[in-house]
């Protein structure tokens, strides 16, 4: 009776990581340093979602936040003090917000589909309890 | 013998395999609803129709031996349904509804919510008329309204 | 359906025949057996018509859940007629072992 609750459940997890990872994705799309010293731009994050929940059972659940392997958006800044000094290149996040909102919008229209579908559930269930009665 | 009769009566059996296979079937669709961005996902589900049909055949059958129709139903197992005494155990079958996303995932999302609207709705039906089943019996074994 | 023992019905042999007026010697007309249709065939009659609304409301439920129709509205209401005469027959039936009882009570 539970398992349909818990499968939902994963669902809501899984899509609130999702929404975080480009929450983070957005928030460091300007960041072109870790240490202040040398260009080490943040690497976009993605969050991989496999089926299943992890332990065999149904649903779908987070298997990794991966780093996202495209190469970094290069500027030509000269003036700027992490740029490299022979060719003036600064390397940027490669994020893009345009994809991070499209992201988001998804996650949270898969978010609320995945509390109809449990708000359904317990509907199911309290009615089968007025069987009782 | 006595109790039996009274569980077998009628459509009970019909409604009581009904409401457990819409309690599948939502286990199958919260499933597809959770994995709505997983990519390379099929979404599977429960045919309706072929459930229908093989419970109908089974009422069928009863009809035409028993008149009284007091005898338990006596199902067929198919490819996806097998039906144990008191549950069901189901394997679903993918459904191949929709266009391959890039993502390879081909779910198809209003006809998943449609079919989760459907589903509660005919989980509500068998369970108020196993109810009023039950309350007639009730009725009529304390002779008072 | 009919009534194993043969108490109901006034013609049968083997049944308890009530009591009848004695008829007076003097008197012109011999007592007159009731006219119009026997309870025991209004009843029977009435069980028939229960049954078969109960059965056609069965019928109507195990279509629906089979898939053979889709009109649900008109199997809540066969539901609800089979219904209300079974519990009019339950009140009658009720009625009639009141009357019985309190017949029952009666001091010769």
């Amino acid at each position: 009776m539970f398992g349909s609750l818990d499968i939902s459940a994963s669902g809501l997890e899984a899509q609130r990581i999702r929404l975080n990872t480009v929450a983070a994705n957005i928030a460091n799309s300007h960041s072109v340093t870790q240490d202040g010293v040398t260009n080490s731009p943040f690497r976009r994050r993605i969050a991989l979602l496999s089926e299943g929940n992890g332990q065999g059972g149904a649903g779908v659940h987070v298997k990794e936040i991966a780093l996202d392997q495209s190469p970094f958006r290069e500027t030509y800044a000269p003036n700027h003090p992490l740029a490299d000094q022979e060719t003036g290149i600064l390397l940027r996040p490669n994020i893009e917000s345009i994809n991070e909102q499209v992201n988001a919008m998804e996650a949270s229209r898969a978010y609320e589909a995945n509390i109809t579908a449990a708000e359904a559930t317990k509907r199911m269930m309290a009615n089968a309890l007025t069987l009782l009665s | 013998m006595l109790f039996n009769e009274l569980q077998n009566n009628g459509a009970m059996p019909a409604l009581e395999r009904m409401v457990q296979f819409t309690e599948a079937r939502q286990q199958v669709l919260a499933h597809n609803v959770a994995n709505l961005s997983t990519p390379d996902f099929q979404p599977r589900d429960l045919d309706v129709a072929e459930f229908q049909q093989t419970l109908g055949n089974a009422m069928d059958r009863r009809r035409n031996d028993d008149t009284t129709g007091q005898r338990p139903l006596d199902i067929d197992n198919t490819d996806h349904i097998e039906f144990r005494p008191g549950r069901l155990v189901v394997k679903p079958a993918p459904t191949h509804e929709n266009v391959v996303f890039h993502d390879g995932n081909n779910r198809n999302l209003e006809r998943i919510m449609q079919d989760v609207a459907e589903n509660v709705m005919a989980h509500q039906f068998g369970v108020t008329l196993l109810k009023n089943q039950f309350d007639n019996l009730r009725t009529a074994i304390r002779e008072r309204l | 359906m009919n009534d194993p023992l043969g108490l109901i019905n006034s013609q049968r042999p083997q049944g308890i025949t009530p009591l009848r007026p004695p008829s007076m010697p003097g008197s012109a007309n011999p007592a007159v057996a009731p006219t119009g249709p026997e309870f025991k065939d209004l009843l029977m009659q009435n069980l028939k018509q229960v049954d078969a609304l109960q059965q056609e409301a069965q019928t109507a439920i195990e279509d629906v859940v089979a898939g053979k129709r889709d009109d649900f509205a008109a199997v809540m209401n066969a539901k609800q007629k089979s219904d209300i005469a079974f519990q009019m027959l339950l009140q009658v039936r009720n009625k009639m072992m009141d009357a019985y009882e309190e017949v029952k009570q009666i001091r010769v």
